[in-house]
């Protein structure tokens, strides 16, 4: 099979839907540039009134997707990295996320906002967070968190597909990753997670860049201890089976998270075998995820407080022990 | 109308003849039982509140000849979206009287299931997206249904109601700028109540809430034709409004509408628009007093079965706590 980039893929997917769907609209900032890889040529296939440059003002291009959504339209939202988000809460988490609950079903917001996110490129506490687990704590959104271009763009045209406001988490570090994508269009189903590795010894929970790192130390550890990787893709909804089946097999869980270590995916994923999985574990759950720092600027502090492989086989270590 | 609209107060292009304006007896009436019905409406909602059936809600009495005048040039599929003191533009709108009863006291035949209460109701069957609790809310989306109609090239149009304390949130700035960006089809309408002196409604502050008289001012700075005018003359926001829907309709984008508007309960104020119209249509020979009275006892009698509807009707399941928090199935 062909092999393309992360961004390529999220590209495509853009290409399907809205080949398929007139309705299907894109606008954010920069989406029209050359150097911008998951959009570039959306604008000269599909005009631009479909792919819009939009003013800097987060609050009201996202709300403008949410009114759109609400009359029927699908648009992609596209905002440059996730922080920037955090400008336009109230259209986020007010207005987008609540609005069907509010009308008793009587509306829905088919709206996919893509965010660009992540640590690791040496960009500081306002250019690098993961925040999924911000998203993910208010009810209303489904949360995707792609890790591979294959997943990238069956999970993004889903999204697209989806009637409900679905936030789409990019990591940038993963864009120039190749990976085999298939060239038609196709959909992978929320809610389902991925086995990367099978193991006995212990589970690893990750999502996004730190399902590679997590498959690292695997294969780092292989032949002394068998470790199963398992990313669940989405967040919200959440394959609980899936880890829930893992941890009865191995008894041992480590979750590891990119994003803030306090009330977030980690400690979601830890409560999940506490309250459902409590008697197949043998040992602590052990998370490795950022700890409840701002990201610094300075890359070894960066290095030093981000999650990685190195980490991941420590935290593993540790629980097989 | 007797008085040419106040040139002094309008900025650019709004010079709206208003003496020109020719409404027939029938869209004067009409005009008039939309104001009347909000009236009554809202003192069914007073009414339930007094009697402790249902909490507290914000009220827009003072501002129904605003609304009335909006909706007259809107139909069931050109959307507008407004604030949480929203009865008036809903009603005038269309939204079913009991189903809004009904989602005020939180049952479960409420246009929201009784889900999202005064301040959220939406009837999406006439358009009208969305009552918004938060100060400003609601503005962002309608450049989204603007844009919407934009797309489809379908001739319909917005209209984003907001106050003068929404005027300065940042995400009305920022989509008065976006829309005159994108020439979307959009009416922004500010009513300004606090019009006399700058407080805000109900609270006291003794610092201003804008650093200038006239939200309309902001037009010019945003791109966009608008100006200032009195909200308790339904003929003239008519003709106003009129010009401005025209506008969008035709792909000349977005106007920024400025109403003063007093809030008043009664029909004692020289500012009450049901008042202010009431005389002139008795002037003109459009209305006298038996018609009047017939007017007011067929709504009146509207909003008591709303009001019967809704003290009737059944409280949600407990289950329905749970549902809706998505919607089912793709595409």
């Amino acid at each position: 099979m062909r092999e393309i980039t992360y961004a390529e893929a999220i590209n495509e997917g853009h290409r399907h839907a809205m080949r398929e769907n007139p309705e299907v609209i894109l606008f954010g900032e920069n989406v029209s540039s050359s150097w911008r890889a998951a959009t570039k040529g959306l604008k000269e296939e599909f005009g631009r009134e479909r792919v819009r440059d939009a003013p800097i003002t987060e609050t009201a291009f996202i709300g403008t997707g949410v009114g759109a959504a609400v009359v029927g339209m699908r648009p992609i939202v596209e905002l440059m990295l996730a922080d920037f988000s955090l400008v336009a809460m109230d259209q986020v988490l007010n207005q987008m996320a609540k609005t069907t609950y509010m009308t008793g079903g009587g509306v829905s917001v088919p709206m996919v906002l893509r965010l660009i996110y992540g640590a690791g490129g040496g960009n500081a506490a306002t250019h690098s967070e993961s925040l999924y687990g911000l998203y993910a704590h208010m009810p209303g959104m489904k949360i995707v968190v792609p890790g591979n271009p294959y997943d990238a763009k069956g999970l993004l045209i889903a999204a697209i597909h989806d009637p409900n406001p679905v936030v789409f988490f990019e990591h940038r570090l993963l864009y120039s990753v190749r990976g085999h994508v298939p060239e038609e269009p196709y959909e992978v189903p929320f809610g389902v997670a991925n086995l990367l590795r099978e193991g006995s010894d212990v589970t690893v929970v990750a999502v996004g860049r730190m399902v590679g790192e997590a498959v690292k130390a695997a294969d780092e550890l292989k032949g002394r201890v068998s470790v199963e990787v398992i990313d669940p893709r989405t967040l919200v909804p959440l394959d609980e089976e899936a880890v829930l089946r893992s941890v009865q097999k191995t008894g041992r869980l480590v979750v590891v998270d990119e994003d803030y270590e306090r009330c977030g995916f980690s400690a979601e994923v830890a409560a999940l075998a506490a309250e459902k999985g409590f008697h197949s574990l043998r040992a602590p759950v052990a998370r490795v995820a950022n700890p409840n720092v701002p990201i610094p600027f300075n890359r070894s502090l960066e290095r030093h407080v981000l999650p990685d492989a190195e980490k991941i086989v420590r935290a593993i270590k540790a629980v097989v022990k | 109308m007797e008085a040419p609209v106040d040139n002094s107060k309008s900025r650019s292009s709004i010079s709206v003849h208003v003496n020109s304006l020719k409404l027939t007896k029938t869209q004067r009436l009409d005009l008039y039982r939309v104001m009347v019905r909000i009236r009554a409406f809202e003192n069914g909602v007073r009414q339930l509140t007094s009697e402790g059936k249902i909490g507290h809600v914000s009220l827009s009495g003072g501002g129904e000849a605003v609304a009335a005048a909006v909706s007259a040039h809107l139909g069931p599929e050109d959307q507008i979206g407004s604030t949480h003191r929203p009865l008036g533009h809903l009603v005038a709108k269309g939204c079913s009287l009991k189903h809004m009863m009904a989602e005020i006291a939180g049952k479960a035949t409420g246009t929201n299931r009784g889900k999202g209460g005064a301040y959220h109701i939406f009837c999406p069957e006439v358009g009208a997206l969305g009552a918004n609790g938060i100060v400003g809310g609601s503005v962002p989306m309608c450049a989204g249904y603007a844009l919407a109609n934009q797309l489809r090239a379908n001739g319909r149009v917005a209209v984003s109601y907001f106050g003068e304390g929404a005027s300065n949130q940042g995400g009305v700035q920022e989509t008065l700028n976006l829309a005159a960006c994108w020439k979307l089809p959009l009416v922004f309408v500010c009513e300004n109540s606090s019009p006399v002196v700058q407080t805000m409604l109900g609270h006291e502050i003794d610092y201003p809430q804008l650093s200038i008289e006239d939200v309309s001012l902001r037009a010019p700075a945003y791109g966009m034709p608008g100006g200032s005018h009195p909200g308790w003359d339904a003929e003239e926001a008519y003709a106003v409004v009129g010009e401005a829907v025209k506008r969008a309709r035709d792909g000349g984008g977005p106007t920024l509408l400025e109403f003063k508007v007093h809030r008043v309960e009664g029909e004692e104020s020289e500012h009450c628009p049901i008042r202010c119209y009431r005389e002139k249509l008795m002037k003109l020979g459009v209305l006298n007093e038996k018609l009047d009275r017939e007017i007011r006892d067929t709504e009146a009698t509207a909003v008591k079965e709303a009001t019967d509807f809704a003290v009737g009707s059944p409280e949600p399941e407990l289950v329905d706590a749970y549902r809706d928090i998505f919607k089912e199935g793709t595409r």
